[in-house]
């Protein structure tokens, strides 16, 4: 082969790997959505033979063995050897990575085409790939870090000028940079989540019989890892939202007087240490009369109470209200809501809420870019531990039977004259572990405007949690929101106590 | 007259490649498809000497077109071009009336053998 012809293939390897590893990746969150999909499979298996084939032809030999490899898993779930768990498309995810990072340092080494383009083939020897795990242990080790120090400030503090708390005062120090260090390496671009958005919508848009375009913008922020991870899936489906409920079909846009394309805008911006993702649209907007009416049918909005925006959406996310099929044809966008709120609420992001009648809807995000440490209170049930942030905990009380009556047929405990409603731990658990112990501490908490008592079996102290979000498998209690690491390195749960009530 | 040959492959960069080892040992390219239904809609038109045929394409993969082609035409010439590791498919591609097959990465020697061959059948 000569030297030109060759690199005259190098070059359409280059265009041609890269736009059919964009379809793959396209596909893949095509059929991470719905995995019963078979054309997203069957798309992502032509594209790594046609980039095998290539490769091999170029003797570009690890791309192709790797292309190969993957195709080959890919081959074994389709004949339903293994099933696509979600470990199994995160990996599966990597490995597409993986087969660009090599075709990128392949046509790079070939003195190819473009290849300076991409930052991977530009620095590669600058760049190391790490398996979000060690990360993550990473991190759990700076927890008990975190935690250690603490106990180290407290015994110092009876003399502050001793040798040992100058001492703790430089490795306290010391310790914030490298907890600010460890949190900037797990960050990665919005533009991973993002980039799925615009084919998603176009097909859509396509089988809804609508008009949409999408704009994105701000897609290079960054956040964490885990933080982007969770954040897919809710994002996805407030998009799929404003394009199936919010968007209206060309038809009726005309007739209201709009353009027959409907428009989203996808922005996201800094705003000091969180980033704002805005998702407006110019459709239909949410009817909040027929809402207020559906609230004030069941019981939950009293008749002549005024519907705000915040109303509104901490109407639509009450669990099941937006579902109900009653409401489903008038939340519009607000369907699912409260799915989104709790994932939201997961990596400690707030939602809010604008719509106008006929004019569109804006849903703002606001997430932190980086996981949080939290001051928190360990409590045990049997030998397990759970994590709650001390936000919400007003104080410990210890539970006598004097104090524990009744009120409107409920277990009460009378705090200093006061009736709160007792929630029992190990109901919430269904814990069927060792018998309770005799003496139980109380968490009292106030969330929601309500004080309750938390029983639990006892308290262990207060740690710096970091928080780490969890995969949620099904039936996962929707008050859990979090793991996090304790400092004899066991691992615990975190509860969001505002939604135990 | 130079032979005339169909190309069908969904990759540029093959069709490329198959198309220089052809057209440097002086056979003609007739036309190029980059899926099984536009083979065989090519096919139609074209009437090539012969076909190169890629396994697994979108709209229609080489095998179903094998057989579409060879109901059409059963003097059709077929050489189908697959990856490693397709053994079972070339087999049934032979079946349905391809006349031989060539593997990925090509050696033109080994092409140009294998078009001659199907030619000259």
């Amino acid at each position: 082969m000569t030297d030109a012809r060759r690199a005259r293939y190098v070059a359409l390897f280059a265009a041609e790997a890269r736009s059919l590893l964009t379809g793959a990746r396209h596909a893949l969150a095509r059929w991470q959505e719905d995995p019963s999909q078979q054309d997203s499979a069957e798309e992502i298996f032509r594209a790594l033979h046609t980039i095998k084939g290539m490769a091999a032809s170029l003797e570009f030999t690890a791309a192709a063995d790797l292309a190969h490899a993957t195709e080959t898993t890919l081959s074994d779930l389709r004949r339903g050897e293994h099933a696509a768990t979600v470990a199994w498309l995160r990996a599966f995810e990597v490995a597409l990575d993986d087969i660009a990072a090599e075709c990128e340092r392949a046509i790079a080494a070939a003195g190819g085409e473009g290849a300076a383009n991409t930052i991977g083939a530009a620095r590669p020897s600058r760049i190391v790939r790490v398996d979000l795990d060690r990360l993550d242990a990473l991190l759990s080790d700076l927890g008990s870090l975190v935690t250690a120090r603490q106990e180290l400030e407290r015994r110092s503090e009876a003399d502050t000028f001793s040798p040992i708390a100058r001492a703790a005062l430089q490795m306290s120090r010391r310790l914030d940079t490298l907890q600010d260090r460890i949190l900037d390496v797990r960050l990665a671009p919005l533009s991973e989540v993002f980039e799925r958005i615009p084919p998603m919508v176009r097909d859509l848009a396509r089988t809804l019989g609508k008009d949409v375009a999408v704009a994105v913008s701000g897609d290079r922020l960054e956040v964490d890892r885990a933080i982007l991870d969770q954040l897919a899936e809710p994002l996805l489906h407030l998009m799929r939202n404003a394009v199936d409920h919010g968007i209206e079909t060309p038809d009726v846009r005309r007739e209201a007087g709009k353009r027959p394309g409907g428009r989203i805008n996808i922005a996201a911006r800094q705003d000091g240490d969180a980033v704002i993702i805005e998702i407006t649209d110019d459709g239909r907007g949410i009817d909040r009369d027929a809402v207020a009416r559906r609230a004030r049918e069941i019981g939950i909005l009293e008749a002549q109470a005024v519907l705000t925006d915040d109303g509104l959406l901490s109407l639509l996310e009450r669990p099941g209200f937006s579902t109900a099929a009653k409401v489903t044809d008038v939340s519009g966008r607000g369907v699912g809501l409260d799915v989104v709120v709790v994932r939201m609420r997961e990596i400690g992001a707030a939602l809010s809420l604008t719509t106008v009648l006929g004019r569109g809807t804006v849903f703002s995000l606001k997430l932190p870019t980086r996981l949080g440490i939290v001051r928190a209170l360990v409590t045990g049930i049997g030998d397990e531990r759970y994590v709650m942030p001390l936000t919400h905990v007003i104080e410990l009380v210890a539970w006598e039977k004097e104090l524990v009556g009744q009120q409107d047929g409920r277990a009460v405990l009378f705090v200093r004259g006061d009736a709160l409603p007792i929630v029992d731990l190990r109901r919430l658990l269904q814990f069927r572990g060792a018998a309770p112990p005799i003496h139980r501490p109380a968490v009292v908490f106030e969330a929601n405007g309500q004080r309750v008592a938390l029983l639990t079996d006892a308290v262990h102290g207060q740690i710096d949690a970091v928080v780490q979000p969890i995969e949620r498998p099904a039936g996962l209690a929707r008050w859990i929101t979090g793991a996090t690491v304790l400092d004899d390195g066991r691992p615990a749960l975190l509860m969001d106590l505002a939604s135990v009530v | 007259m130079a032979h005339r040959i169909l190309i069908c492959d969904d990759a540029i960069f093959m069709r490329t490649m198959i198309a220089d080892i052809l057209a440097g040992a002086g056979y003609e390219i007739a036309g190029e498809a980059e899926s099984g239904l536009q083979a065989v809609e090519r096919y139609k038109t074209l009437k090539p000497d012969l076909v190169t045929m890629d396994i697994v394409m979108p709209d229609m993969g080489g095998i179903d077109a094998v057989k579409a082609i060879v109901a059409l035409d059963p003097n059709a010439r077929i050489l189908m071009c697959s990856a490693m590791g397709q053994q079972a498919l070339v087999v049934e591609a032979i079946q349905s009336g391809a006349k031989d097959f060539v593997v990925k990465p090509f050696q033109p020697a080994r092409v140009l053998e294998a078009v001659q061959r199907a030619l000259g059948g």
